[in-house]
């Protein structure tokens, strides 16, 4: 029984280490939009606000993908250990 | 300390504005079918309270960001980006585990809900400003 609960608990651990691995994307994607942005506000300082506008809203976006990492993470960390091990935990009783 | 800019404000009203209206629209939605506990309602505020911080603090990075050159924008970029996912993580988390995880995990994509949103009510406004 401790075995059954010390894996399920290690797996939750790792997948939702490994569904982190997408809030890597947002932060690169992110990074090289303002970079090229920097560059064409370099080229037309007077389009300096509809580049930010649109920044924002395009990083708004991008960053998404990340949230939706960071919400599998935050259920598999907080909500999915204690469901998974009551299942198991009735499971075994129904097993006798 | 460096001024907030125009934009950056006027951006960060617009998503403050639609995640306090989705958010009532969620709260009716508990209240309907008969879900609606305090908890709600507190998952609610910290989780929205994150979304619209996360917007503000996105803004801010990209005017200092703007300023800089090329390497040093994307740097700081990322690393912002890195530390405010920590700061959704956290307020997310105590979202989940002290209060309702539904209404603590929904109103983080209601920024996102509000940029799907724009290009109706910007195209109306287009309209309206050709008719005149």
């Amino acid at each position: 029984m401790e075995l059954a609960i010390g894996i399920i608990l290690g797996c939750c651990a790792l997948g939702a280490g490994m569904a982190m691995i997408a809030g890597i994307g947002p932060g690169i994607g992110e990074g090289n939009a303002v970079a090229k942005a920097c560059e064409a506000i370099g080229r037309q300082p007077e389009s300096r606000g509809a580049v930010t506008t649109t920044m924002l809203m395009g990083c708004a976006v991008a960053e998404t993908t990340g949230l939706y990492a960071l919400v599998i993470a935050i259920l598999l960390i907080f909500l999915a250990p204690g469901r998974l091990v009551n299942i198991l935990v009735e499971t075994m009783n129904t097993l006798g | 300390m460096k001024k907030l800019d125009e934009t950056v404000k006027k951006e960060t009203l617009y998503i403050a504005a639609w995640t306090l209206i989705l958010s009532a629209v969620m709260q009716s939605v508990f209240l309907v079918i008969g879900l609606w506990k305090p908890d709600v309602l507190f998952g609610n505020l910290i989780s929205a309270a994150a979304a619209i911080f996360n917007f503000l603090l996105m803004g801010v990075t990209i005017q200092n960001a703007v300023d800089k050159d090329e390497k040093d924008a994307a740097q700081l970029m990322r690393f912002s980006q890195s530390m405010r996912m920590l700061m959704q993580l956290a307020l997310g988390a105590v979202g989940v585990f002290f209060f309702n995880p539904i209404a603590a995990i929904l109103p983080l994509f209601f920024p996102r809900a509000a940029i799907a949103f724009r290009p109706l009510f910007d195209k109306k406004a287009k309209e309206t400003g050709e008719g005149e």
